[in-house]
């Protein structure tokens, strides 16, 4: 089944902002983010394929509403709530 | 909470925070998954703060300008550059130790090349430093394959009609970037001034 | 398809239908379409495989093949090109080229 993220050729998506970012982060928590990828990938904890799939299996709607590196963590914690490294919930209020 | 199943992964929705959704909130929930995995002897603060460093230092833009300048005053290095991208840059000590291969695709006045990532943004981040979010975009991942020509005029880039386009959709392990066209009367500059002609957006395809 | 089939440049090509409930790097916009073979593009653990996590991914060998716009949307001038692996791709017999 096509999974929200396989976007080439869908019409509706609106003009391209094609302003350059002053900084590649927009807040700390986007750096730490990609951080926490590349660290967790390196050692063996998940693979760039999971990860990916993490991500698009994330529902359309809360797919589009969600911003780049936010989609991000929720996969991360998706995937560490999957290997059991982390409790549902344990990162709620 | 609900939760959805999809394939193999189990989604549940996050709650929003009484309407806000900000960065803050995220922010929270990011440190508390650092300190977690601190404490379960996961992932120690210090080697989180390692591999950000790490990650920051190096990628930069000027790496493929660099690459395109040698290119065009060496035309045994621009040989061997579209022959075998990543072993090229290699020569120059670019994606040392990585599993990705590179190709690099020639602008000529036949063709004009684009490069994308529909799935997800798969992006040569070690020579071209970290991606624009227009590259991310779905407005730029959707309508690329679709419209190139109407999406470089976007960019400012309108190309003769009898010029064509190829796109490239890194749908795999390699990682594409353009080696644009040498700019008419630059035959006195040297190869480190040709490298301040080249722009971050020629090497993905939306700039000449 | 096996893991030591080569498809040569030029070969012409056919995606399949290729519509899996998992994870794939087949593009909707291009299942059942023709295109052409430009060279191989290295082997590589078949992505579908490796999402699972199993640690028992097949290795196959990728191409990067070349599709018409209009082969995909009816209309176009410009080609698109991606990189496939092995299991998307099927040769175009001769008769139907």
């Amino acid at each position: 089944m096509a999974r929200i993220n396989d976007v080439g050729g869908t019409q509706g998506f609106g003009a391209i902002d094609t302003t350059d970012d002053p900084e590649p982060f927009h807040a700390d928590w986007e750096a730490r983010v990609v951080g926490l990828l590349n660290a967790l990938r390196a050692q063996g904890m998940f693979n760039t394929n999971e990860f990916r799939d993490a991500i698009e299996s994330m529902p359309p709607r809360e797919y589009l509403e969600t911003s780049y590196y936010e989609r991000w963590f929720k996969a991360i914690c998706v995937l560490l709530e999957r290997k059991g490294v982390i409790e549902p919930g344990e990162l709620d209020d | 909470m609900s939760y959805w199943t999809c394939g193999k992964a189990t989604w549940k929705r996050f709650p929003k925070v009484s309407g806000d959704h900000s960065d803050a909130a995220v922010a929270r929930r990011v440190r508390r998954l650092e300190t977690l995995l601190e404490e379960k002897g996961v992932l120690s603060g210090a080697r989180l703060d390692e591999i950000i460093d790490a990650s920051r230092s190096g990628a930069s833009p000027a790496n493929g300008a660099r690459v395109v300048a040698r290119a065009w005053t060496d035309a045994a290095f621009k040989s061997r550059l579209l022959a075998d991208g990543t072993a090229a840059v290699r020569e120059l000590g670019y994606m040392d130790g990585s599993y990705q291969r590179l190709r690099v695709v020639e602008n000529t006045e036949a063709v004009h090349n684009v490069i994308v990532c529909t799935l997800c943004s798969c992006y040569p981040l070690r020579l071209l430093g970290p991606s624009p979010s227009w590259y991310k975009s779905e407005a730029y991942r959707s309508r690329v394959v679709r419209e190139p020509r109407a999406v470089l005029a976007e960019f400012g880039l309108v190309l003769p009609d009898a010029t064509e386009i190829t796109v490239w959709d890194s749908s795999a392990e390699t990682r594409y970037m353009v080696l644009p066209r040498r700019p008419s009367g630059t035959d006195s500059l040297q190869e480190e001034q040709l490298a301040e002609l080249v722009t971050r957006n020629a090497l993905i395809g939306t700039g000449a | 398809m096996t893991d030591t089939d080569r498809l040569a440049p030029g070969t012409p090509v056919r995606t399949f239908h290729h519509d899996p409930p998992h994870h794939t790097r087949l593009p909707r916009y291009a299942r059942g379409k023709r295109g052409v073979v430009i060279e191989p593009e290295g082997r590589a653990e078949l992505a579908d495989d490796s999402a699972r996590g199993l640690g028992n991914a097949r290795v196959e060998q990728v191409y990067a093949v070349r599709f018409a716009a209009r082969d995909l949307w009816g209309e176009g001038d410009h080609h698109v090109v991606l990189d496939l692996w092995e299991s998307y791709l099927e040769e175009v017999p001769e008769g139907e080229r």
